[in-house]
């Protein structure tokens, strides 16, 4: 199979794309957020278009390695009748930028639109809050040849809009989803709103075409809608000439000359894109590219990781983040950058292990500490008592103590039951305050035990 | 009395801005009724707004430039609480819910707004007949059309039921019926003033502009409603004129003055209208202007390109109009000709025939914008009739073809952005003719000084 995709996501700007109301749409009250301009009022006219939307639909671009046009830029109105679209055209550029690429997956062009409001039929409403909030969409070349590779694709999508920090994210994404199996026309499914509801649409499209082509029927090019909630495609029914938007440029809004200094204006304050700063990571640092990918998730990860990385030996650092960073922001339900844990908080605490001042466990639940904590990991460990690697000595006597005390325990494993194992070994761990390593103490207890025998 | 004059009378408070009111109130109570140039007014606002404006005075507090000057406004031009219909059944219902830049402007320089005025439905149209409210009279020519599709302004101002009157003008809607009603009418350069709160008719032509019975109201209203609008995208970001201080100092002579005369545009006029434009420049060139004869090959063209563009937007613009919102689809209440335009703009700007009509329209428009700028390149103003036939009578049978000859001698303007005014240069029948002056863009006020000289001196 064969697929392209249609990816629209919100910028995230304060004001909408051509009038000043505010973009915060689903915390106002219905129809709150609207103005003669926005709400299409006769006589209104646009105000100029946002900056912070234009440079954010270059940046998005740039990030995906587009060219920016080099001429005019404008709007044009393409028509269409709905409830939603307060003057019955809806106001979409020509493309601000064109073949560019993502991890392979050619981009054919960028461009900005503006969103309409919002029908509810069963209402019997239509909120106009979101008219006029600028929409990028992303249109790609359609090489894409799996469900699993379209997913892949937008999940990094997702993240370079969130490393642009001008997007809004998955949970704005409106998708157009094409496919096309060797052997049949193209079909497009509309009303895809997720990257689960992408890959599923898929899945479900290409079995539906399979068994067509297999019982010799042809596949017909042709719309369709997806049903988030049964996870299926069906046929939509489209009006006559619904194809027919009378594209015209908007003689309201001149054309608008992207100027070469501006571009590279923006492309010099651009971040560096999630798919880039990965590979450099694998080459830069010789780690993984599985560790790669998850310390460039969140840029703010990241960042952090290259700051410890001056510090500290990069693999060690690398590990540890993507383990234990993660296992703990990802307990406490934050992101890295919610979590407030510094850079200089790692570098203490990876230091201290590599210093072998604390054993790994004690390591791990300084990391606990962390999150949304000022205090430095010396003083975390010195308050939990969990400074310096315990004296061999000291272990022995613990384990001899433990196996003392717990005959049961100690009889259970001889009848081989291993789970009395683990028991003694953490009895040994609970009396020398976590500051045992746990492997080297499994050790003693066994070595201890042999004895006996 | 001259409108700045009187406006000096209001602020040395020989004349009170109520009186002027009351005076003007009077008059629309007589007239109005039969004239139909007003759709609606507004006494006790207006009446508020000129004791304010005289007790400032009393108070020696500072004024607006248009301190207790009456104005109407065309309807399609946003006031807050004025039924905004655009003399159409399909906004019957709306009422402006802001004001239109130019009228906030007027508004903060003290103007007071009377009322507003009838007009073509849509201001598609050049005689004010197709109004779902009725079509206007010809206060200059009873019986005759006002032209349009200004003609509720124009007549408001002719027959004397206000001091000043905006307009709007997509291809002559404020030339025309300045020209048939014996005033004056200006349509600035595009951009010149902000078109925010003006309902659409095309958008790439549209243009407010004053009417007035003498050149110092037209400046008056030109300084203040022109200028940058940072929230319409299409104003210019230019060093406005002053227009009011240039005419303290008016030309004594026209020496070194250049007025392109278009052959053609006397080709396709009436013999007795030629006459009295012939006659006016045989006048001028006696101050000293020196003619010159130009071709205008493109003459031809400008009806039908300005006319597809037209269609093209004036569909597009009314797409809101889809019953959702103001009660009415356009389609099902709107009269014939509304509803011709919409069609031929769905029709023309479908896929398979833009490239066959509407973007010729563009290419015949950039062709026609080229050759007149380069016609004015040598000349300072042009001059032609403003329209090349007398008005008909209110109700007379006209085909589709018949009506847009109207507007031959003033889409020019409209397709090349350029300045263009109209003013009084004689009478046939009965019936006032008005003479048109175009210049280059953002020469708006080299015709302003001319049309002030020949107020002076012809
Ligand atoms: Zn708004």
């Amino acid at each position: 199979m064969i697929c392209g995709l249609e990816i629209h996501v919100q910028l995230d700007t304060n004001s909408k794309l051509f009038c000043d109301c505010p973009t915060n749409y689903q915390e106002a009250a219905i129809n709150h957020n609207i103005c003669y301009v926005c709400f299409n009022q006769p006589g209104a006219k646009p105000y100029p278009p946002n900056h912070e939307a234009i440079d954010g639909a270059i940046k998005i671009a740039l990030m995906l390695g587009c060219k920016i046009t080099p001429e005019l830029t404008y709007f044009q109105r393409k028509h269409y009748d709905y409830p939603d679209l307060p003057s019955g055209y809806q106001r979409t550029s020509i493309p601000i930028g064109f073949e560019g690429d993502l991890n392979g997956v050619r981009i054919r062009e960028v461009h900005l639109e503006e969103d309409p409001g919002q029908y509810k039929p069963d209402l019997g409403i239509v909120d106009f809050n979101r008219s006029g909030i600028p929409l990028i969409e992303i249109v790609t070349e359609p090489d894409m040849t799996s469900p699993e590779e379209a997913r892949k694709f937008l999940k990094e999508l997702i993240r370079v809009l969130e490393y642009s920090g001008s997007a809004r994210g998955e949970g704005t994404m409106r998708a157009d989803v094409n496919i096309s199996l060797e052997g049949g026309k193209r079909a497009e499914i509309k009303n895809v709103n997720s990257i689960k509801g992408a890959y599923k649409a898929l899945k479900f499209e290409m079995v539906r075409q399979k068994n067509l082509i297999k019982r010799g029927i042809e596949v017909k090019q042709e719309t369709r809608a997806f049903l988030e909630s049964q996870m299926i495609t069906v046929p939509m029914r489209l009006k006559e000439e619904a194809d027919d938007y009378r594209y015209i440029p908007d003689p309201d809004l001149p054309p608008m000359l992207a100027e070469e200094e501006h571009v590279e204006y923006v492309r010099e304050h651009m971040p560096e894109p999630s798919h880039i700063k990965t590979e450099r990571f694998v080459k830069e640092y010789s780690i993984p590219e599985d560790h790669a990918r998850v310390l460039t998730s969140e840029i703010d990860l990241a960042n952090a990781f290259e700051e410890v990385a001056r510090e500290v030996d990069p693999k060690f650092a690398a590990l540890w983040m993507r383990d234990e960073v993660k296992r703990v922001v990802y307990y406490n339900k934050l992101k890295f950058k919610e979590s407030e844990i510094t850079p200089a908080q790692l570098v203490e605490l990876f230091n201290m292990l590599l210093n072998k001042k604390i054993t790994t466990k004690a390591g791990q639940r300084i990391m606990e500490k962390l999150p949304k904590n000022s205090k430095m990991p010396s003083t975390i460990a010195e308050e939990m008592g969990l400074l310096g690697v315990v004296e061999v000595d000291e272990v022995k006597r613990a384990v001899k103590q433990v196996l003392k005390e717990n005959p049961e325990a100690v009889n259970d494993y001889y009848k081989g039951q291993k789970k009395a194992l683990n028991y003694l070994v953490g009895q040994v761990m609970k009396l020398t305050r976590g500051k045992a390593d746990p492997s080297h103490t499994n050790q003693l207890i066994r070595d201890e035990l042999e004895v006996k025998d | 009395m001259k409108i700045l004059e009187k406006s000096q009378l209001i602020k040395n408070q020989e004349l009170s801005a109520k009186d002027n009111l009351e005076s003007f109130c009077q008059i629309i109570k007589n007239v109005n009724p039969e004239i139909n140039a007003f759709l609606e007014i507004n006494k006790d606002q207006a009446m508020e707004k000129a004791q304010d404006i005289d007790s400032r005075i009393e108070n020696g507090e500072k004024v607006g430039k248009l301190a207790g000057l009456v104005i109407g406004v065309k309807n399609n031009i946003s006031v807050e609480d004025f039924l905004i219909t655009a003399a159409s059944r399909t906004l019957e219902n709306y009422q402006g819910s802001y004001d239109a830049t130019v009228v906030k402007r007027i508004k903060e320089e003290d103007g007071v707004i009377i009322g507003v005025t009838n007009l073509d439905e849509f201001a598609a149209g050049s005689s004010t007949e197709t109004s779902y409210y009725g079509p206007t009279q010809n206060p200059a020519a009873p019986g005759l059309i006002p032209g349009g599709s200004s003609g509720g302004s124009a007549a408001a101002v002719a027959a004397g039921m206000c001091d000043l009157a905006l307009g709007s003008d997509t291809g002559g809607s404020i030339r025309n019926p300045a020209s048939h009603c014996g005033i004056m009418g200006f349509k600035p350069t595009y951009g010149a003033v902000s078109r925010q709160g003006l309902l659409d008719l095309a958008m790439s032509m549209d243009q407010i502009g004053p009417l007035a019975s003498d050149v110092s109201g037209i400046a008056l209203l030109l300084d203040v409603i022109g200028g940058l609008d940072p929230r319409e995208c299409t104003t210019l970001d230019w060093q406005a004129p002053l227009y009011t201080p240039a005419l303290q100092d008016p030309l004594d002579h026209l020496n070194g003055v250049r007025l392109g005369v278009l052959k053609e545009s006397f080709d396709v006029t009436d013999g007795p209208i030629v006459k009295i434009i012939e006659d006016r420049l045989a006048e001028l060139e006696g101050f000293g202007v020196e003619l010159v004869e130009l071709n205008f090959e493109y003459l031809d063209l400008c009806l039908p390109t300005c006319y597809l563009i037209n269609y093209v937007e004036f569909f597009s613009a009314t797409r809101k109009y889809d019953g959702r919102k103001y009660g009415h689809r356009i389609e099902e209440v709107c009269g014939e000709e509304v509803l011709r335009r919409i069609h031929m703009g769905s029709y023309i700007s479908q896929k398979e025939y833009s490239g066959k009509y509407y973007k010729k329209a563009l290419q015949a428009r950039s062709l026609i914008k080229k050759e007149i700028n380069r016609l004015l390149s040598g000349v300072d103003v042009l001059i032609s009739p403003t329209v090349p036939k007398l008005p008909h009578k209110i109700g007379a049978e006209l085909d589709t073809m018949e009506m847009y000859a109207y507007d031959t001698l003033t889409v020019v303007a409209n397709l090349a952005g350029i300045p263009a005014a109209s003013i009084p240069a004689g009478i046939v029948k009965g019936v006032p003719i008005g003479m048109q002056m175009q210049a280059k863009a953002r020469d708006d006020l080299k015709i302003l000084q001319l049309m002030s000289f020949i107020e002076n001196n012809l």
